[in-house]
């Protein structure tokens, strides 16, 4: 085999190989990218809330200044409930019911006191799609919009020089809570929360603990909800949309907005992995030219070889393993470069989407793969064929 | 293969001609293992167009030519190698040599593939054949004769039921010529090979069996 290489690697243009090593490296680098940042960030928009199916959507009336001034309410009467019941795009409603005194919620943190005033609210169990922790005596599970700890971390936290909090770690902080009702009725809880919702917008507890503390709390007020949850049969009933438009309501439609950007990142994804195979399928182009100009150069002695009884399997194979080695390094380099700029791209994410979790890396090195295995037995069968040329006058 | 049979054959540059007189083309000429032949040839008489098509490079001739019973247009590519490592050993007119090779690394080429033959011995054929000191030299500092000495080791390497050695002594004095003619009737002997030398004048001295004129 040495004295066939020492033959065979005459003509071999360093500067050739060279740019298809590059051009194959870009390729393959712009496809696993695409691939796996597609992988990372659909997660963050496409995932569907774990909280509340995308069958559910949330109305409400809308707030206009007429409204503000002289005083009229945003709640649902029972007439209008009823009407939504009615509809025949509504399978089931359910009412957000808020609590009906003052809620304040404290935490101690590396010695100094937080605290703020909020207020609970709740929907009926069956719109929630989690099971509510087992209620400890006195503890309260609380949902949070995920909004919230985003307006923390960016907005106060780094204003103040507080800590940024990761998902994680909030929920194992225990809350001080102080509820106080009619005629100065009060209440000492301890409150945890158990999750964070990108579509509720509201602090929401179970309706159990909703219904008794109201009981407990303010026997004599009756809560007239301003946000009405539905189910529906089909989301993208054009039926929903023209009901809420004549109504004035308002429709939360948080998951329309989620599956455009879903979208509009799954045709970014693809355009740019098509410029990446469109790269890779050119540097395999260069590669062909590179080896065919190679064994043209050195057809005469591939001839004399084929002549004195080596087989062209034989003399194909020095071309056919550089061709391999130089496929095997780029798939190397471009999976570590991957993993670099990956880690650089989500320490970005990260900020953005705190909750985000990491994409598999399986696919994009599947892909990758599989880029190779064609590559290379694309370039394994035409040099093949190439030199079977030689084999004839 | 025991016999190689040239039936009715002829160039496709020659179709058409009338004036060919030629003992090989358009005959019927059997070549037989274990004997020694010559083929004498004038210049463009098609002496270098029949062993191409004996060793498998080019097919453009009518008539048929059959290894024992197999027409060998019919033999593939695989074939051919086989052939060329196993039955048929050829020395090349031109030596198809490799010039950026040392002698040595020329002989080892083919004996690599084959393992025919020990170092030892092409060590021996060195020193009888007067080059023992060019081993080392790259083959394109040596005289036409020393390659054709190499060549002629190198087709040596493997073993052949046929060996078909074209102008293989063209130059070369007598005393190189009479020690390469005894080595090429030992081995082929040793093997129950036929040799057939083709010649244009200068042909090496052995004791031919019959001659073909083309």
């Amino acid at each position: 085999m040495n004295l066939i290489w020492k033959l065979l690697r005459r003509h071999i243009s360093a500067g050739q190989l060279a740019g298809f090593f590059l051009a194959n490296l870009l390729g393959m680098l712009t496809v696993l990218l695409s691939v796996q940042f597609y992988e990372d960030i659909i997660p963050a928009f496409g995932g569907e809330d774990s909280f509340i199916k995308n069958t559910y959507v949330i109305l409400s009336k809308r707030i206009a200044a007429s409204s503000t001034l002289n005083g009229e309410t945003q709640s649902f009467t029972d007439s209008e409930i009823a009407e939504i019941e009615g509809q025949r795009f509504a399978s089931n409603v359910g009412r957000f019911t808020a609590s009906q005194y003052q809620v304040y919620a404290s935490l101690s943190m590396g010695g100094s006191q937080m605290g703020t005033s909020m207020f609970f609210e709740s929907v009926p169990d069956e719109f929630v799609d989690v099971t509510w922790p087992p209620q400890r005596d006195g503890e309260v599970p609380i949902i949070l919009p995920r909004a919230y700890l985003a307006l923390y971390n960016f907005g106060f936290a780094q204003s103040q020089s507080l800590p940024k909090l990761s998902e994680g770690v909030v929920s194992m902080i225990q809350l001080d809570l102080r509820l106080r009702g009619e005629g100065g009725a009060e209440q000492l809880m301890k409150g945890r929360v158990v999750g964070f919702s990108t579509r509720l917008n509201t602090v929401l507890v179970p309706a159990s603990f909703m219904q008794q503390s109201n009981l407990q709390l303010a026997p004599s007020s009756k809560p007239q909800p301003t946000r009405i949850i539905v189910e529906v049969k089909n989301p993208a009933d054009d039926a929903i949309a023209s009901f809420v438009q004549d109504h004035g309501y308002e429709i939360d439609d948080n998951s329309l907005d989620a599956g455009r950007t879903t979208y509009f990142l799954k045709i970014v994804a693809g355009i740019v992995m098509a410029v990446g195979l469109l790269i890779s399928a050119l540097s395999f182009y260069i590669l062909m030219l590179s080896i065919f100009l190679l064994v043209q150069k050195n057809a005469d002695k591939l001839q004399n070889l084929l002549l004195i009884g080596y087989s062209p399997a034989r003399v194909s194979l020095p071309y056919q393993l550089l061709t391999i080695g130089l496929n095997v390094l780029v798939l190397i380099l471009a999976i570590a470069a991957l993993l670099w700029i990956r880690q650089l791209y989500l320490e970005r994410l990260w900020q953005i989407f705190p909750a985000l979790s990491e994409g598999p890396l399986t696919p994009a090195l599947l892909v990758g793969i599989a880029i190779f295995i064609v590559v290379s037995f694309f370039n394994i069968i035409a040099i093949r064929r190439k030199i079977n040329r030689l084999t004839k006058a | 293969m025991n016999k190689i049979t040239i039936l009715n054959a002829l160039p496709r540059v020659f179709a058409g001609r009338t004036d060919i007189s030629s003992d090989t083309w358009q005959r019927e000429v059997v070549l037989e293992r274990g004997h020694v032949y010559l083929i004498e040839a004038a210049s463009g008489t098609g002496k270098s167009s029949l062993c191409s098509y004996l060793i498998g490079y080019r097919d453009d001739y009518e008539g048929q030519i059959f290894f024992d019973d197999r027409d060998i247009r019919q033999l593939h590519q695989a074939d051919w190698t086989q052939l060329r490592q196993r039955s048929l050993s050829y020395m090349f007119q031109e030596l198809r040599l490799f010039p950026e090779l040392t002698a040595w690394e020329n002989v080892q080429v083919k004996n690599q593939l084959t393992s025919h033959k020990s170092s030892a011995e092409i060590e021996s054929w060195f020193e009888r054949l007067g080059i023992a000191d060019r081993r080392t030299t790259k083959l394109a500092h040596m005289s036409f004769g020393q390659q054709q000495r190499v060549a002629f080791m190198r087709a040596l390497c493997q073993p052949f039921d046929f060996i078909l050695a074209d102008e293989p002594v063209s130059h070369l004095d007598k005393e190189n010529s009479a020690i390469m003619g005894a080595m090429l009737l030992d081995e082929a002997h040793r093997q129950g090979a036929g040799i057939i030398v083709t010649s244009i004048g200068h042909h090496m001295d052995l004791p031919y069996e019959k001659t073909f004129r083309l």
